[in-house]
């Protein structure tokens, strides 16, 4: 049994490449399965999804713990550590960056390979959403499932033209993904920030859902509280000393709500970068 | 036959228009929801002639699913954890009126939104089969089979099928839809008779105001009706498999690996399927475990565990639920079956998975190796929270 796990972001389609990827084992005559993980998703937040494929029906429903292969589709989340998480010794990441996989710092005994998908994604598809730009390379580095498994699967998904589209991002990413090659770092980065989705609201380290981040100009502040009152996480703490915001970034997921109620603008909402 | 990778909600929707349901009626609640969206996308499809009624709630669901179905629709109506429990109050009379509504319960637990039994297990006493299912084909064909049986004029009795929500309900996997005029050749269209109930119903008094000089004949008629699933829904497996090729055990329980079995593990639902795969690991290492996958929770397979009881020496009982102050209902249920044989196996209590907790194969691992030590006169809790 081969067992899959993908990282992305919501709206990156992470659990249709799942399903594709299922569609595409069971055109070839393999039994599969693709299991989404639910938490408290929105747009943007890192989620998890697992496949499974074997030679008779998948009989366990319990999540993919150890995989064989892990498929990131967010450049941001592909800096993560986290994203080789228990793969077994020797498996295979497949990241989508704009670096060869020579250049990759996240370390450990796992071979990997590269495409840049999201480039490919805006040129074929006109959105980063990057999940049949991956699939491809998924085709080509795995050698699990023939591209046209993976195309047919795709029409099913997609018909008519956004069929074609999403099929020359799959060729595109087929062409260009580099590697695998063995991970040139051998140790894991120390680093761990938390990509998997699981808990509730304040119980959850979401520092890693941020596209972009509130940063709060104190002089611009009249300590109105508008921030404090409308931020939906809690995430922002009131320093009653000093009539200032505290933003307590580990509960923040970027949404933006507190400089959008800032009356004086003094919240700006500044881009994570890649 | 065609084949899609579909989510367990869709094979449930899927299900209801190979049936040709003629009333749909429900309100969207997590995980059922995505079912309701299908049924919806089907009607504006126009992908079959039916009615699917919005409600404001789930109780209006029940009854607009009841009235239709007296009136001789076919209906199909589904829901999870707390909206099953605001239909207790109608889903009484659907039993008492013995009317054949068919529906799918995607199980969202009591204490967090995480799937576990105690939603279903809870709708005992309101007089319908109840029965659990694995994957997502068990899905679409147990709903086939359910209309099927509770329609059979012979009993003529609401049934609901149970599945896990987020574990099935949202996972993908390959179903084989059967062909549409397959289907209506051995599901032909449901036809309203005669009521079933005894002559002293007045029809217009919805099963409530029984004639007659005995307050307690209507549950008496009640109660004997739902032992009769056991015979209609053993018939009609064997059916299904002659028409569609598949079975699921007799259709009361699904022994899985039993033939050298010294123990067995008895579990319901998605767990069932992981434990299927630790028998598999077990048995390779020679550990004489097979799985008994219970389908009918009611009517309870009491003659066929007996018949199990005579050969084992272990039975492992595992209930995704727990009825606080009693226990595993279906352990409970399981010990009384067992009484009147002289000889009995020894049994033991898992609870497993309730809240939505993870059941991983090697927590069946360990039951299976708990049950083996207790089979061999081993000290073993009686009771274990997995």
């Amino acid at each position: 049994m081969i067992e899959i796990r993908l990282h992305g972001r919501g709206g990156q389609g992470a659990v249709t490449a799942s399903r594709i990827i299922a569609t595409a084992a069971y055109e070839e005559g393999q039994y599969s399965q693709a299991i989404p993980m639910y938490g408290t998703e929105r747009r943007g937040a890192p989620l998890t999804a697992f496949v499974r494929l074997d030679n008779q029906r998948v009989r366990e429903r319990s999540l993919v713990h150890t995989p064989d292969i892990s498929i990131v589709l967010d450049p941001l989340i592909a800096k993560q550590q986290a994203v080789v998480d228990d793969l077994k010794p020797g498996g295979l990441v497949l990241l989508n960056t704009a670096y060869g996989p020579e250049d990759v710092k996240i370390g450990g005994n796992f071979k990997v390979a590269t495409v840049d998908a999201t480039t490919i994604a805006l040129e074929t598809l006109g959105r980063p959403i990057t999940n049949t730009a991956i699939l491809g390379a998924f085709a080509k580095v795995t050698g699990l499932l023939k591209v046209e498994s993976i195309e047919k699967a795709i029409k099913k998904y997609f018909p008519g033209r956004l069929g074609d589209m999403n099929i020359a991002a799959v060729r595109r990413s087929y062409e260009e993904v580099k590697g695998p090659i063995q991970a040139v770092v051998k140790d894991a980065t120390a680093e761990k920030v938390d990509i998997h989705v699981g808990g509730y609201g304040v119980l959850k380290d979401v520092s890693s859902w941020r596209v972009f981040t509130p940063e709060v100009d104190v002089d611009k502040c009249i300590g109105c509280k508008s921030c404090w009152i409308f931020c939906p996480e809690t995430a922002i703490q009131w320093d009653e000393e000093k009539k200032k915001p505290m933003i307590e970034y580990r509960k923040c997921k970027g949404c933006g709500l507190c400089a959008n109620e800032c009356p004086v603008e003094a919240i700006e909402m500044v881009r994570v970068e890649a | 036959m065609s084949y899609e990778v579909m989510v367990g909600n869709k094979a449930a929707a899927t299900a209801c228009k190979l049936a040709r349901v003629q009333v749909a009626s429900a309100f969207p609640i997590t995980p059922q929801t995505t079912i309701t969206q299908y049924l919806s996308e089907m009607y504006a499809a126009g992908e079959w002639d039916f009615d699917f009624v919005n409600v404001e709630g789930e109780l209006t669901s029940q009854v607009v699913v009841q009235a239709a179905s007296r009136v001789g629709a076919r209906t199909f109506t589904c829901t999870s954890g707390p909206g099953l429990l605001y239909m207790h109050h109608p889903m009484q009379t659907t039993g008492s009126a013995r009317l054949p509504v068919v529906m799918a319960i995607v199980h969202r637990g009591y204490k967090g939104m995480q799937p576990d039994h105690s939603d279903l297990m809870s709708q005992q006493w309101t007089g319908w089969g109840h029965q659990y299912v694995e994957h997502a084909q068990e899905i679409l064909d147990s709903l086939l089979m359910a209309y099927k049986v509770a329609e059979d004029p012979r009993i003529r009795i609401p049934i609901a099928v149970g599945y896990d929500g987020y574990v099935l309900s949202y996972t993908a996997e390959p179903v084989e839809i059967p062909e549409q005029e397959v289907v209506d050749k051995w599901l032909p269209p449901y036809k309203a008779m005669p009521s079933v109930l005894p002559d002293e119903v007045d029809p217009s008094t919805f099963a409530r105001g029984w004639g007659g000089g005995d307050p307690q004949m209507p549950w008496k008629v009640h109660h004997e009706a739902v032992l009769k699933i056991e015979d209609v829904l053993k018939e009609t497996m064997d059916s299904f498999e002659k028409t569609f090729g598949r079975r699921y055990g007799n259709g009361m329980i699904e022994p899985y690996m039993m033939e050298d079995a010294e123990c067995a593990i008895m579990a319901m639902g998605t767990i069932a399927g992981t434990c299927k795969a630790a028998v598999e690991k077990m048995q390779s290492e020679g550990k004489k475990v097979g799985l008994i996958k219970l389908r009918s929770f009611i009517p309870f397979p009491v003659k066929d565990l007996q018949e199990w009881a005579k050969k084992l020496d272990g039975f492992a009982v595992v209930d995704r639920s727990v009825c606080p102050g009693k226990g595993g209902p279906s352990y409970g249920k399981l010990r009384d079956s067992l009484y009147d044989l002289e000889e009995k196996p020894v049994t033991l209590q898992f609870h497993a998975g309730l809240g939505g907790k993870e059941v991983r194969i090697r927590d069946f691992e360990m039951i299976g190796e708990k049950i083996l030590k207790a089979a061999k006169g081993g000290t073993v809790e009686q009771v274990t929270w997995v």
